[in-house]
């Protein structure tokens, strides 16, 4: 028997039971079209993550952290994993440290990590943040998003920069209104004069405070907005980025946390962190090396980079097993519908045998039978999981949009998806064949063909 | 007086045994049995005697439980199921009583059955097809489907389909037991035609002793799996 002739037949016995092809085609349709969006999905955050972390400078991002006491596991304010090389713990990160690292060859900048708590006001509403130092070169980078107004031009600029989402949380619908407007800055100071008249035992039994609180005006200069996948996170999260000079006339407490107290060394606290930009990732473990010999600890996304794809890897392999859940049901659609198909040309299958059709041809007939209904759900699958992705898309998006949430594409498909849908659904419904085809060869032509 | 013509068809000892329960069934027991080439013979019995059982088994359909067949020189008997499906789709063609034509498919394509199965190209089979149904008388109704055709018709149909590749050996089982009395004189009567044409050897089952004295040149007669009787009435 010619192949083409085997094809034909295939197909004239799937035409002649269109209804129940098409049903069993459904399934398959189905259950293609779940593992395809699935694994669109997972292709999508990891192409999203990847591409933010390459659109930032995250990935050439470096963090010095001073020795001492880390935060305890579990605390706000522990932002970072423990550093894999222990600082010295006896070395502070000061000014100095901070000149001294930004002249390593490979560094672009140096930058401390300052931040401060303050009763942030605006238009009437009030919220406590950190208010985080960051300079102008920084807040002017690729990595910080500003949409609306701008960066301060230089680190004595009187201006800050917000983030849509605390102006949200603030009541402004509309971030390009607020450039221009004032907000007001409130922060927490120790008053000498005050501590000078107060006894310390009212002090330490907590009924009268050395602490005051004095406010500071600043017109927003510039609203960011917020990338949806990585990101400069802990400088967006915030809310409000000040440049040095002006920071520095605030007068407020030198410390971030209570932990911070903890650093102190010679009386004197140096920063918590210090960010380190490189100009290439290439320079990344030289330029590390140096700052450990300096007697820092460091720790570097780039590190996290390679965890983080595998993590996707995990994700995709659970996304495909919910997607095999389908495919199963699917494969059994398959077996059902080509046995059911046996019984019914029982007589037929005896007939060919009679004039002379093999094993083989018979096998070959319901192999293909199969392997149609495979390939034709999984072409149709292909195009429900894109049509479904798309629609989700949409409305994730639309939802998303109202929360202020850029336009993502939280589906990717690149090209081998639908390939390897559709040839993996051809291989699944010839495995489902397998054993339909064998049952048919094995007709007895002689019990087929007994008059009934 | 010519030699004997060596016969085309040999059985030694051929026998079938079906085991129904506990029970062994004779179907078939002890047939030896010689068919020249270009013999008509008829096998008479009565029911449940054993006819369609060694039908099938010369057919190549069935395998016998003890005993030889050769055709042409070649042992059935020995033959795996591979080598079985070749010589049922070359060297031996069957009717039956009840037709067995593919009901979705029309006559040419019912014809067309065993050139498919043995790789004959689309263009030389619906010719050759045709033709066959042509010789048969049914050249107006290649493109019926068998429910559009009457009993007659259909069994035209169905022996155009076993000479399809041109066998030696045409087996008929019960091919009338189906058709009214003058139909089942025409369908003999084209059986008889091809075996005085072409020299074609046919088996056939028949119940009719007026038809099987009138065309047949052998008559073999089946009592309980064992020819009881064997006669030339012309
Ligand atoms: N598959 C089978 N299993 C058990 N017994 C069988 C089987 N096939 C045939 N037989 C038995 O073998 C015997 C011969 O059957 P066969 O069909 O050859 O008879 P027949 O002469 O063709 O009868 P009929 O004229 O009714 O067609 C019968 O007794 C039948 O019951
Ligand atoms: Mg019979």
């Amino acid at each position: 028997m010619r192949f083409a002739d085997a094809v034909e037949f295939a197909l004239g016995s799937l035409r002649k039971r269109r209804l129940r092809t098409f049903l069993t085609a459904s399934g398959v349709m189905i259950g293609i079209g779940a593992l395809v969006s699935m694994i669109s999905f997972g292709k999508g955050m990891q192409k999203n993550v990847t591409d933010a972390f390459k659109a930032s400078d995250l990935l050439s991002t470096l963090v010095v952290m001073p020795g001492g006491a880390e935060p305890p596991a579990g605390d706000p304010d522990r932002q970072r994993p423990r550093a894999k090389v222990p600082a010295r713990p006896d070395v502070v990160l000061d000014d100095q440290a901070v000149a001294a690292i930004a002249k390593i060859p490979g560094v672009l900048r140096a930058y401390p990590d300052i931040s401060f708590p303050a009763m942030v006001g605006y238009e009437g509403a009030e919220e406590l943040r950190l208010i985080q130092v960051v300079p102008a070169a920084v807040a002017a980078s690729r990595s910080m998003k500003i949409t609306w107004g701008r960066a301060y031009a230089s680190d004595e600029e009187a201006g800050v920069v917000v983030s849509r989402s605390l102006l949200r949380r603030m009541g402004t619908s509309d971030p390009a209104s607020a450039v221009g407007k004032t907000i007001r800055i409130t922060s927490v100071s120790v008053d000498l004069g005050r501590l000078a008249t107060l006894d310390l035992g009212s002090i330490l039994s907590g009924t009268a405070s050395p602490l005051a609180q004095e406010s500071y005006d600043f017109p927003i200069l510039g609203v960011t907005d917020v990338a949806p996948f990585g990101g400069e996170a802990n400088l967006t999260e915030s809310g409000v980025l000040i440049p040095p000079g002006p920071a520095g006339r605030i007068k407020r407490l030198p410390i971030t946390s209570i932990w911070d107290l903890f650093r102190m060394k010679g009386g004197r606290l140096g920063y918590s962190a210090v960010t380190v930009k490189l100009g290439s990732l290439g320079d990344l473990g030289a330029v590390r090396s140096k700052v450990h010999d300096m007697g820092y600890a460091t720790f570097a996304l780039a590190d996290q980079f390679d965890e983080i794809t595998r993590a996707f890897y995990v994700m995709d392999m659970v996304l495909a097993a919910v997607g095999m859940i389908a495919i199963i049901v699917a494969a059994l659609g398959i077996v059902n519908t080509m046995v059911m198909s046996i019984l019914e040309r029982f007589r037929e299958i005896g007939i060919m045998k009679a004039v002379g059709a093999g094993d083989r041809d018979i096998r070959r007939i319901f192999f293909f039978e199969s392997g149609a209904i495979g390939f034709a759900g999984g072409a149709a699958g292909c195009v429900l999981g894109w049509v479904t992705s798309l629609v989700i898309n949409r409305v994730v998006n639309f939802y998303l949009a109202r929360q202020g949430m850029p336009f993502v594409n939280y589906f990717a498909f690149p090209f081998w998806i639908f390939l390897g849908a559709v040839g993996f659904s051809l291989l699944v419904s010839l495995v489902s064949g397998i054993y339909p085809a064998r049952r048919a060869s094995r007709v007895d032509p002689v019990v087929a063909l007994r008059h009934d | 007086m010519n030699p004997p013509a060596p016969p085309l068809i040999e059985t030694r000892s051929l026998s079938k045994t079906y085991l129904v329960g506990d029970v062994r069934v004779a179907a078939l027991a002890d047939v030896t049995l010689a068919v020249p080439e270009g013999s008509f013979l008829a096998v008479t019995g009565a029911s449940g005697s054993g006819k369609s059982t060694l039908l099938n088994l010369l057919g190549g359909l069935d395998t016998p439980s003890a005993g030889t067949i050769e055709v042409g020189g070649a042992l059935v008997s020995a033959m795996d199921r591979e080598a079985l499906a070749r010589y049922r789709r070359f060297a031996a063609g069957m009717i039956f009583q009840s037709f067995n034509l593919v009901a979705a498919r029309t006559a040419l394509e019912n014809v067309e059955l065993p050139l498919i199965f043995a790789g004959v190209n689309r263009t030389e089979r619906k010719r050759r097809a045709a033709e066959l149904l042509g010789k048969v008388g049914l050249a107006h109704r290649a493109n019926h489907r068998p429910p559009e055709l009457s009993g007659g018709e259909q069994q035209r149909v169905a022996v155009a389909r076993a000479l399809a590749n041109g066998p030696r050996l045409l087996l008929a089982d019960e091919p009338t037991g189906n058709l009214d009395s003058r139909t089942s004189r025409e369908i003999v009567g084209l059986l008889a035609g091809l075996n005085r044409e072409r020299n074609l050897t046919i088996i056939m089952v028949s119940h009719e002793e007026g038809l099987v004295r009138e065309f047949a040149r052998e008559i073999v007669r089946l009592q309980d799996g064992r020819i009881v009787a064997a006669e030339s009435p012309a």
